[in-house]
């Protein structure tokens, strides 16, 4: 017998179980009835302060403005290199020229993971959000490269309200296709020396997360 | 890195505690309760309580169908291009971690914080092979450095002050480290940036396998875990088979318990969601994706009815916070990855009675951890059924107390069993004690009582309690100054 057939022999064996066992399912009582949403307003609001009290910054853009709080943020974390999701919003909303207008050098999302480590910045879009938690959900695939959202020094999220999900299981059911997802609640930190909390340990170090529009 | 012990000997483990372990690990939980009991709070007590009772739920059913989920796991993670592997115990599943990382040549390797990997000492294993692997968890990396193991299970280096760890930095890596935790962190992110650069596999554990989809869920706040999961081009999990969960609503449940019990936090910084390898190289991620399924004494612990429920743990570590003995002990007394009530009832049934019999009764049976528990495991009554099994033995283990012992529990059981018996020894106690009486005390006993008289007398036993009782009311004793 193989170390597989072993393991479920023994299971099936300490359960009284076997291979055509029926599966009980699972009771109601194990389920909690979803959290109700507000309406987009005060959800974003909401979304926005959890995120702030865990040392993100957040901001509602408009999207004129946003030429000018880029070249602002560029400036306060003295970025120089910068790297970005390649999605149809995020070129849309011109984020990639208007860095470069400000000096910013950009690079691929699909350069070489040193290159990746270098940039400053990395720009991406939110797929999902959670207000209660202040949680970010974020999809990976050909255009939106895991390493943007972790190996640069500051994150920019930019979400729209379309994004927000009242409660997690509304958005599980909607990925679950999807090979590969994050979860980003504020930005990177540590409790680990005497439990003083320690932000950006080998994420990021600043989260950003804005809302256009 | 821990080592397997061969014998954990509780109270000699215990008269090495540093002097000041106590002091740190007592700051740490408190802190660590302070913020559970504010994000708890905003939950209201009601829905907490629905979700302790969903999560137990939960947790119970799956273990009750562990082998149809296990096999739904094993064929999901499979659909989605990642390699299942079965191992029985540690050594299995180091050798398997081991022929991986060899058939790929892997010259470093670096490390997610897991349980798991402890319990097996899969970093020991790997470097015996000649491949290095390196902690990246801030925690995990400081007790590397330091050579321990973890003391905590969600906060490894709880025992060590910034003082310590600034002297530690100092010491193995050469630099100038000042006791300041962003320093020391910053030290940290600097050396460990190159080697998730340059490592060539990625080593995790596991919170929760999703039964429904093959996904692996790592819940982190370093983001040590996403660079491990990320960036190399091999990615190998080893999780134990209890951490199999059916489905997303599973989930969903007991991801809202697991970070506000483990740090108080109503989400981690970090949750990663990986349904095997990488499918485009532009997304980015690991070209191979392993599942080690590791055994090492699981499926023995779900042969009893009531020990199984061992197997529920989520490994949110708050048992540990509340308890008096791990407060005024530490981790390491405990002699094993696993430490606190945790460690009291699962290394004792990983590791068997004759390693770990001390652990069950390193407990004051008081009760916190399983009113706190987020997928309410009654500890106490799991560590009383051990204590039972080191005593008297059962059908899965036989018993390991000394002769002396054994036979005084089974002359107790027959005493207290039968009440004939019971009156008998009642009445029979005044002349066996009377050539040991003196006024109304015992001061030397026969051994191995005489342990006990050797720090203080015992009271001579009385007459029957109720006789006692009555007498004690008619000549209008405490009750009647009550009144």
């Amino acid at each position: 017998m193989n170390a597989r057939e072993q393991i479920l022999a023994d299971v099936q064996s300490a359960l009284h179980r076997k291979n055509d066992s029926p599966v009980a399912p699972i009771p109601a009582s194990a389920r909690v009835a979803p959290r109700v949403a507000g309406n987009t307003d005060t959800e974003m609001e909401m979304l926005f302060s959890e995120i702030s009290k865990l040392g993100g910054i957040t901001g509602r853009i408009k999207k004129s403005g946003l030429k000018i709080a880029l070249e602002k943020l560029v400036k306060e974390q003295k970025v120089k290199k910068a790297t970005l999701w390649q999605t149809a919003e995020l070129a849309a909303l011109g984020i990639a020229p208007a860095l470069t207008e400000s000096g910013v050098q950009i690079v691929s999302p699909y350069a070489d993971k040193r290159e990746i480590a270098e940039c400053d910045l990395g720009v991406t879009g939110v797929d999902y959000a959670f207000p209660e938690t202040g949680t970010l959900m974020l999809r990976s695939s050909p255009v939106k490269p895991r390493a943007v959202s972790l190996l640069p020094r500051v994150h920019l999220a930019i979400i729209s309200a379309a994004a927000l999900r009242a409660d997690l299981s509304s958005a599980f059911a909607e990925v679950r296709g999807s090979n590969y997802w994050i979860f980003i609640t504020g930005p990177s930190r540590t409790a680990d020396i005497e439990l003083t909390v320690t932000l950006g340990v080998h994420g990021p170090k600043a989260l950003y997360v804005w809302s256009v529009g | 890195m821990s080592e397997v012990p061969a014998h954990i000997d509780f109270r000699a483990n215990v008269q090495r505690v540093p002097p000041h372990t106590p002091v740190s690990v007592r700051k740490a939980t408190s802190k660590f309760l302070d913020t559970r009991q504010a994000v708890v709070e905003v939950v209201s007590d009601e829905r907490w309580q629905a979700l302790r009772q969903a999560g137990h739920e939960i947790r119970l059913h799956t273990l009750a169908h562990l082998d149809h989920y296990l096999a739904r796991l094993e064929e999901k993670v499979r659909d989605a291009g990642g390699i299942v592997h079965w191992a029985r115990d540690a050594a299995d599943a180091n050798r398997i971690v081991v022929e991986i990382a060899r058939a790929h040549h892997v010259t470093r390797a670096v490390k997610v914080k897991s349980m798991a990997t402890e319990e097996i000492g899969l970093n020991h294993a790997l470097q015996a092979n000649g491949i290095p692997v390196l902690e990246t968890d801030l925690g995990e990396f400081i007790i590397q450095l330091a050579g321990v193991g973890p003391s905590h299970i969600i906060a490894p280096a709880v025992h060590l002050t910034k003082e310590d760890i600034a002297a530690l930095f100092t010491q193995k890596l050469g630099v100038d480290a000042p006791p300041d935790p962003l320093e020391l962190c910053a030290i940290a992110r600097a050396r460990l940036r190159e080697e998730f650069l340059a490592a060539d596999l990625g080593i995790s554990g596991a919170n929760f396998l999703v039964a429904e989809t093959g996904t692996l869920v790592i819940v982190t706040n370093e983001g040590n875990g996403r660079m491990c999961t990320t960036l190399p081009p091999l990615h190998i999990a080893i999780v134990g088979i209890d951490k199999v969960v059916p489905n997303w609503e599973a989930v969903n449940v007991l991801l809202k318990l697991l970070p506000r019990s483990a740090t108080g936090q109503k989400m981690s910084a970090y949750t990663s969601f990986i349904t095997g390898p990488r499918r485009s190289t532009e997304e980015g991620g690991p070209q191979e994706f392993h599942l080690v399924l590791l055994d090492n004494g699981r499926t023995r612990i779900l042969k009893d009815q009531v020990t199984r429920e061992t197997l529920l743990c989520i490994r949110c570590g708050v048992c540990l916070n509340v308890c008096p003995v791990y407060n005024h002990v530490g981790g390491h007394a405990y002699g094993f990855a696993y430490s606190g009530p945790l460690g009291a009832m699962l290394s004792t049934q990983l590791l068997g009675l004759n390693t770990a019999a001390d652990l069950p009764f390193a407990s004051s049976l008081c009760g916190a951890c399983a009113e706190y528990c987020p997928v309410k495991i009654p500890i106490p009554e799991i560590l009383l059924r051990l204590r039972r099994r080191a005593v008297e033995g059962d059908q899965i283990e036989r018993a390991v107390a000394p002769a002396a012992i054994q036979t005084g529990a089974k002359l107790g059981a027959l005493t207290f069993g039968i009440p004939w018996v019971y009156e008998f020894g009642t009445q029979m106690l005044k002349y066996v004690q009377a050539p040991l009486q003196r006024n109304g005390w015992l001061p030397h006993l026969p051994p191995p009582a005489h342990r006990w008289t050797m720090a203080r007398p015992f009271p001579a036993f009385g007459a029957h309690f109720r006789a006692w009782f009555r007498k004690r009311k008619d000549e209008g004793g405490r009750m009647k100054d009550e009144e």
